[in-house]
């Protein structure tokens, strides 16, 4: 009880000390010689009211308030502590608060980090976020409270989805929200930059910063929602396409292309029109992703939460910040460097501008795939699938120049530039090549697109590999990042190439048995856990160098709410994973068994790691 | 025109690239293209509901009986309606699906290759 009422009325005090910041910061703004240490205090005092808010959303699910809605609709008294705590954001209203939370952390850190920079551009960067802030607390407070009361007071909540209940996914939504509502940042800087003319090269390496962390953030983000979706949904993939998925992957894809971009910003005062719109498209491809998954639009595994009422509500707001963008974008913005727009054929510009043209082309794929079926289904109310055969079709093929412009362009110089060491990039090229058609060759289907594609996959990995060691080379971070994403293309290709599976029916005590593994079911036993009862199915699986392993898939029904589902056992070692998933048929006495061979998968993982790691070392090079 | 023509090769030579010989691989193959009509995001292939495993059986059957992979899609589709397909076909409702991202690619290319690298 009393913790909704501290909770909602801090919201209510962050709301008013939103309001107050306008007017603080119209008197400051005339008369900025110093930012008013006012503006500073009532920055933090919001961020301190969130913080409290979010404290008492988080005490409520820790002793169970079930007098508070969300508690009640989300939690349960026999969850374990962590997914009591982690339930907080696993819903609706919670991961607002966390929104809200991270929008008003990182307008205080800006505010309180930017050095350098005019008073007036923090001011009005300040003004442009508690826009946003100001929206998303009346979103909160009108549409998704989550401190409403409910009377009588129930003695038993609802629960938390029993797939939500898993320690990645109890991290994912924080981390990719610090990405996306880092996203905002930018925006409202973006927004003020324009609105004083003051984009420059000192302005660029100075959002630069942020638009590293963001990027780190959103990069982690979707890994762990992928690594969650590969062992938590028991099918063994890790990447579906599905709508969500691909939500988080459009402004990873437009910050991608903004952090090639702000390098040449960086540079030379030239590009100044693109980046001020990719900085507002990724903002707003994230709020779409708040409105897509939120509005219940999509049909896909996320959609456990959602309310079309709540989507109205975020698609008006976007409107109006679309606008707001627009607005001060035609009205500000001059380009007067139109005559030092020309690049040489060959040189790093060229390069990026190249990066910039694919990088577009791969995010018009995923927003038409993802926003068409909604659209035709409008229009004419035909419902069609877009899935993975489409994205792969119009991806796949862009992926091979791409990879070896990834290889070759950090090589290029500024202005004009000429290939060097023209003898080993060549020599390269053919090693990749002959070392790709060696590992295909064996293969009866499409040699040729598999040869190209993983041999300009090989290629990138040797280029970035020697760079490592090529003592003139000291571009660490982009070597690490383009280094790691080689290494993730060729971990997927050959995860699906020589993946194998076998499907098949077993009772307790049968063995199946083929050239290469033989399956025995031993036993099942039973469990009891806190939250949920569990059949253990005990599997030994030896392979054809008589190497055996034992595995214990589990089916689980959950208890609040009740809901089965199949717990995946997997073997991770360096080269490959072994996945088994187990199922009960309806009426039958056997388990449909699936069993997985999947090589590289850990690679999968750490190449994303490895990537976002060159973004870690280009921070940290920025601060020293 | 040339570029075009490289583009539209590789898209029609990548659109087999997972085809496999075997007759359970090629089911397998079916099943990733159907979506499982009453789960949430799955294929029917990731699927072990009911429905999903009925669907399976229909497609061993329906390849023993000899069918080719574009007829099974067409007979689900016929069945269930185009929503079933995860490979939405090149048609009048998918025009803009299919085109849009190239028109796009190619509008990008040419407004970089005019004002960029064109000297004026």
């Amino acid at each position: 009880m009393i913790y909704s009422l501290v909770g909602y009325y801090s919201l209510i005090i962050g709301l008013i000390i939103g309001l107050s910041l306008f007017y603080f910061s119209y008197k400051n703004f005339n008369n900025s010689n110093i930012l008013d240490i006012k503006i500073l205090s009532f920055t933090f005092l919001q961020l301190f009211f969130v913080f409290i808010s979010f404290l008492c959303l988080i005490f409520s699910f820790v002793v169970s308030d079930f007098s508070n809605e969300t508690v009640f609709n989300n939690s349960h008294t026999t969850k374990p502590l962590f997914y009591k705590v982690s339930g907080t954001w696993g819903n609706h209203e919670g991961s607002l608060l966390l929104w809200l939370l991270v929008l008003t952390l990182f307008i205080f850190l800006f505010l309180l980090r930017t050095k350098n920079q005019p008073i007036k551009y923090k001011i009005l960067t300040l003004v442009f976020q508690q826009i946003i802030i100001i929206g998303f607390f009346l979103f909160l407070i009108k549409t998704s409270n989550p401190f409403n009361y409910i009377f009588p007071i129930p003695t038993e909540g609802l629960g938390l989805n029993p797939i939500l209940q898993d320690p990645a996914l109890a991290i994912h939504p924080p981390i990719l929200y610090l990405g996306y509502v880092g996203s905002s940042i930018i925006f409202s800087s973006v927004l003020a930059a324009t609105s004083l003319k003051i984009i420059s090269t000192s302005w660029a390496s100075h959002i630069k910063e942020w638009i590293l962390i963001s990027w780190i953030f959103l990069t982690l983000g979707i890994l762990l929602g992928s690594i969650w979706a590969y062992y938590e949904l028991g099918w063994g993939g890790f990447w579906f396409w599905d709508p969500v998925e691909n939500v988080s992957l459009m402004p990873w894809l437009a910050l991608t292309t903004l952090l090639h971009c702000i390098l040449v910003l960086e540079k030379k005062s030239i590009l100044t029109s693109w980046v001020i719109i990719l900085s507002i498209a990724t903002f707003t491809l994230s709020m779409c992703g708040t409105f897509l998954v939120r509005s219940g639009i999509l049909n896909s595994v996320h959609t456990f939460a959602n309310d079309p009422e709540r989507g109205l509500f975020i698609l008006v707001f976007l409107f109006i910040l679309i606008f707001l963008s627009i607005l001060i974008f035609f009205f500000f913005h001059k380009d007067n460097d139109r005559k030092s727009y020309s690049f040489f054929w060959l040189s790093k510009e060229t390069s990026i501008l190249i990066n910039n043209w694919f990088m577009m082309y791969f995010l018009s794929v995923v927003l038409i795939g993802t926003v068409y079926p909604i659209f035709l289904d409008v229009i004419s109310s035909q419902k069609i699938s877009v899935g993975p055969p489409f994205y792969h079709k119009l991806i796949i093929p862009f992926l091979i120049p791409f990879l070896f412009m990834m290889a070759i362009g950090p090589k290029l110089k500024w202005i004009k530039s000429q290939l060097e060491d023209k003898i080993y990039l060549i020599s390269f090229l053919i090693i990749s090549i002959s070392l790709a058609f060696l590992v295909i060759k064996n293969f009866n289907q499409n040699i040729l697109i598999n040869t190209i594609l993983i041999s300009s996959a090989l290629y990138l990995f040797f280029i970035t590999l020697r760079d490592f060691f090529a003592k003139k080379y000291k571009n660490i971070s982009q070597n690490i990042a383009h280094f790691g994403f080689s290494l993730l293309i060729l971990s997927i290709l050959f995860n699906n190439l020589f993946a194998t599976e076998i499907i098949t029916n077993l009772k307790v005590g049968e063995t199946f048995e083929n050239s290469k593994t033989k399956i025995v079911f031993e036993s099942v036993v039973q469990k009891k856990e806190q939250n949920y009862n569990a059949i253990v199915a005990n599997f030994s699986i030896s392979n054809l160098n008589g190497e055996e392993d034992r595995f214990s898939p589990e089916l689980r029904i959950y208890n609040q709410p009740v809901i089965a589902t199949s717990e995946a056992d997997i073997k991770t070692t360096l080269m490959s994973d072994k996945f088994i998933v187990i199922n009960l048929v309806q009426n039958q006495d056997f388990f449909n068994v699936r069993y997985q061979v999947k090589p590289l998968m850990l690679w999968i993982w750490l190449s994303v790691i490895l990537v976002s790691f060159g973004g870690i070392v280009s921070f940290l090079q920025k601060r020293s | 025109m040339k570029f075009l023509r490289f583009v539209l090769i590789f898209i029609l030579s990548i659109s087999s690239i997972s085809v496999n010989a075997e007759e359970n691989d090629k089911r397998n193959q079916i099943t990733k293209n159907l979506r499982c009509l009453i789960c949430q995001g799955q294929s029917v292939y990731d699927s072990d509901s009911e429905f999903a495993n009925s669907l399976k059986i229909v497609v061993d059957k329906k390849l023993q009986e000899g069918l080719s992979e574009d007829q099974i899609y067409e007979y689900f589709k016929n069945k269930y309606g185009e929503w079933i397909l995860y490979d939405p076909g090149l048609n009048k409702n998918t025009y803009i699906l299919w085109l849009l991202p190239i028109l796009i690619f190619l509008i990008g290319g040419a407004i970089i290759y005019k004002s960029f690298i064109v000297k004026k």
